[in-house]
């Protein structure tokens, strides 16, 4: 009787611990990420983008893949120092790639951004008209000279 | 509809270059240097185009004024369109260098498509007939340009047929905005200045 008692508590027990295996759990990580911000050149987010982020000791398979946030957010936790990438790319062919210096796993992260700086956009796109209109003035200049 | 650096292949990269100077090359020849001040315009309308986001759900795009370019410059809307595309990517950093070919390629062709096709249509005395034709360009000329950035893809070893799909879903509310401003663009322009057209 007793060996039967026994042999049931076993049985529950290991089945309670099977399933108990393969349940998840969480722990909030103190491990240093980098957090990165994509955006297309005008200033908008990079929304819900495909996110592959590419290890310095391995060029060819993704170290983690994933979206961005609403934001064009990303994060990842590098394991090694050396240069990271992180690609962001959409359906229609806009792509952005960081290139992310990790000097110490634990810290020291330096993001060499590759967005929008210095100019303002609008000081830029009046540049750009300004070009257009001076490149034809002086095509038509030269044109009238030579007749 | 840009593409950026380090996404075509070679081989894609080399077809957008070889079109690209071949069309700009006939579109230099066939170009009226007294109406350069007129492509200069158009060229600066299509370069300041693309910083005007319309948002379309959670996504949004830009838009190209693809047809109001090819219709009113005809040739010479591939020159126009590769200074501007230049300029975008030096300036805003819109697809790159090494990419100008392809994308060139991607927004000119549409261009000249409408011109060969529409361009008389929309010359034509009926205001109305013109003004729809002028629409049907407009949004034809985008989805033309979404089927040749998807094809460019598909070069480049990527998932042709998914990239073509998602390229021709993703543009269809942008060809109906782009149809209704070009349809007001040309019948503005027949009625202020239709000089513009000839």
């Amino acid at each position: 009787m007793i060996t039967r008692i026994i042999l049931g508590l076993a049985m529950i027990v290991s089945l309670y611990s099977t399933s108990y295996a393969h349940g998840t759990g969480y722990r909030q990580s103190s491990l240093n990420a980098v957090a990165l911000e994509f955006t297309y050149s005008t200033g908008e987010a990079m929304s819900y983008r495909e996110a592959k982020v590419f290890s310095p000791l391995d060029d060819k398979f993704a170290y983690q893949t994933g979206r961005t946030d609403e934001e064009g957010r990303f994060s990842f936790v590098p394991d090694a120092k050396g240069e990271w990438r992180v690609i962001v790319r959409d359906e229609e062919g806009h792509q952005c790639e960081a290139k992310i210096n990790v000097n110490n796993v634990d810290d020291d992260v330096h993001a060499a951004s590759e967005n929008l700086q210095g100019m303002e956009l609008t000081v830029r796109a009046v540049l750009g008209v300004s070009l257009m209109f001076n490149i034809a003035l002086l095509i038509r200049r030269r044109q009238n000279a030579h007749q | 509809m840009h593409i950026s650096e380090g996404v075509l292949s070679g081989t894609a990269l080399i077809a957008g270059w070889a079109g690209t100077v071949t069309c700009t090359a006939i579109g230099l020849r066939k170009t009226d240097t007294s109406k350069i001040v007129r492509t200069a315009l158009l060229s600066s309308s299509f370069f300041l185009a693309s910083l005007v986001n319309i948002r379309i759900g959670p996504s949004s795009t830009h838009l190209s004024l693809l047809a109001p370019v090819g219709l009113i410059l005809g040739w010479s809307s591939f020159p126009a369109m590769l200074v501007a595309l230049f300029l975008q990517a030096i300036l805003f950093h819109f697809g790159g260098l090494v990419v100008l070919g392809a994308n060139t390629f991607i927004m000119g062709t549409p261009a000249l498509i409408v011109y060969v096709v529409f361009g008389k249509m929309i010359r034509s005395e009926n205001k109305i007939f013109s003004g729809i034709m002028a629409f049907i360009s407009g949004a034809l000329a985008v989805m033309i340009g979404a089927c040749l950035a998807g094809i460019f893809l598909g070069i480049s070893d990527r998932n042709f047929f998914e990239a073509a799909k998602i390229l021709f879903y993703a543009h269809i509310p942008l060809a109906l905005i782009e149809g209704i401003v070009t349809s007001f663009m040309i019948m503005f322009l027949k009625r202020v200045s239709p000089e513009f057209l000839s």
